[in-house]
């Protein structure tokens, strides 16, 4: 039997944006596959060199809806560094607020993806029911379901209330109790376990050969999770990075799943030790120096480089999203698997080609 | 402010590349800035440890560099698309689109270059 090139996307059912794969099939076997973007490319990097540097908050929230916040969280911390400027206590704790109920957001995202990807579609629904919770209380606190545009340099433009601090502690304990419930299937389905165990495993020693970051890294047994440097305030917060080390698709679903429950716990825990006080730093000039910003998205690692000329322009906006990063793994675990798996492989490296092709 | 940079040359990119992946870093990414003389500088982006080491080269843009993806895989879609969209050429490549990765034929030439514009003067008759 001679090979045979299937075109996998950009269209296709399981994928929510646009990618494609060029697998070089035998059978059902997959023995090569090699991944094309530049479908959705918007060129945002050029944009943002022709905007005021206050207005790129905004344009970098753009280039992805699912991590939009923390997005304008890592310019504004690059900015923020080269302009020396040190945000307030209360800040700091609200910015870990809001990007860890992105976080939660993501991840539930990606969960019902998942479950629809292997046609399990009750599943799907349940996650994605308690998804709306979160998005809910976004709208509810910042005044958007997506965009929050909470974060600027300096701080915050938004503060929490007492009201709306309770209101998000009853949200995020809803949440627990839902994927308390979901958990069980997660865990201990058949079907979910048929489907994700054993499939795509990634070595620890590829894995970081590869450059892979996030929940993919971590899955694999690789240590590595920004937030434990302490940007924001998860210096003042107690967490463990969540780790597996099977390197499948099913230890990567445990990692995204227990990082629910720990968001949970960081925004509680940050809201009990959030301090009273400004929630902005005022500044004034235009930023003059490069600098380098990592910090730790849903789906891993972003960076951020910014140079900058004593202008209202920068030079260079650079953005190194974790998408970008996790595509060559797609190099390892896809050949070798049968073309049935292919649509789960590709979702389990939580693929976000808005990230990609920024 | 930016730390923990090496300045390098083209000649000593795959030494310096390699001796990094010896030591046990882990390859981020890489940045390529256009300046105002037809230069560029491109970093390369190393982690270990959450401890970020850049190497820095300036080289005149129209130079030929060898890719580093033999030794970092992760780098062949970093080179792909800084030789499309700043059309800085890279030899060597474990996978060469051939201008594919991210434009298609109908697509500028190099969309993210700093565009050379030049200004004629009408002479007075």
């Amino acid at each position: 039997m001679g090979k045979t090139i299937i075109p996998f996307g950009p269209q296709h059912p399981v994928l929510p944006e646009p990618l494609q794969l060029k697998l070089v099939m035998r059978d059902e076997k997959v023995l090569e596959a090699i991944p094309s973007i530049g479908y959705v490319h918007r060129g945002l990097e050029k944009l943002a060199e022709q905007k005021d540097f206050m207005k790129n908050i905004y344009l970098v929230e753009r280039v992805c809806g699912i991590c939009s916040n923390m997005h304008a969280l890592s310019y504004c911390m690059a900015i923020e560094e080269i302009m020396q400027i040190e945000i307030p206590d209360r800040a700091r704790f609200l910015r870990v607020i809001w990007a860890e109920l992105h976080r939660i957001h993501s991840h539930l995202l990606w969960l019902g993806l998942l479950a629809d990807s292997f046609g399990f579609e009750s599943l799907f629904m349940q996650v994605w029911k308690s998804r709306e919770k979160i998005m809910d209380i976004l709208e509810k606190t910042a005044g958007h379901r997506i965009f929050i545009s909470t974060n600027t340099v300096g701080g915050t433009h938004k503060d929490l209330t007492k009201e709306q601090q309770k209101d998000v502690l009853a949200t995020v304990a809803s949440v627990w109790d839902d994927m308390k419930a979901v958990e069980k299937v997660f865990l201990n389905d058949y079907t979910v376990q048929h489907r994700l165990k054993g499939v795509g495993v990634l070595p620890k020693e590829i894995a970081y050969e590869l450059g892979t970051v996030g929940p993919m890294a971590r899955a694999s047994g690789i240590v590595f999770d920004h937030r434990t440097r302490g940007y924001a305030a998860y210096g003042d917060l107690e967490f463990e990075p969540v780790v597996e080390t099977d390197g499948d698709s099913w230890a990567r679903t445990k990692v995204r799943l227990f990082e629910v429950y720990q968001s949970v716990r960081l925004i509680r825990e940050a809201i009990g030790k959030l301090p009273d006080g400004e929630i902005f730093t005022p500044f004034k000039g235009f930023p003059d120096g490069e600098a380098v910003v990592r910090l730790e998205q849903p789906r891993g690692e972003v960076m951020y480089y910014v140079r900058a000329n004593g202008t209202k322009m920068l030079d260079r906006l650079r953005i190194r999203t974790p998408t970008f990063a996790n595509l060559p793994s797609l190099l390892h675990m896809l050949p070798g698997s049968s073309l049935a798996d292919v649509p789960v492989l590709i979702l389990t490296i939580d693929p976000c080609i808005s990230c990609t092709e920024r | 402010m930016l730390g923990n940079v090496t300045e390098i040359s083209i000649d000593t990119i795959i030494n310096q590349v390699h001796q990094k992946k010896d030591e046990g870093y882990r390859f981020v990414s890489m940045t390529t800035i256009e300046n105002p003389d037809l230069t560029i500088d491109l970093y390369y982006h190393f982690d270990r440890e959450y401890q970020m080491e850049n190497l820095k080269l300036t080289v005149d843009k129209a130079l030929e560099l060898p890719s580093i993806s033999k030794i970092f895989l992760a780098a062949v879609f970093v080179e792909n698309e800084i030789q499309e969209l700043f059309g800085v050429n890279f030899d060597g490549k474990v996978i060469n689109y051939g201008g594919h990765f991210i434009l298609s034929d109908a697509d500028l030439e190099n969309p993210m270059c700093r565009k050379q514009i030049v200004i004629e003067q009408m002479e007075d008759n």
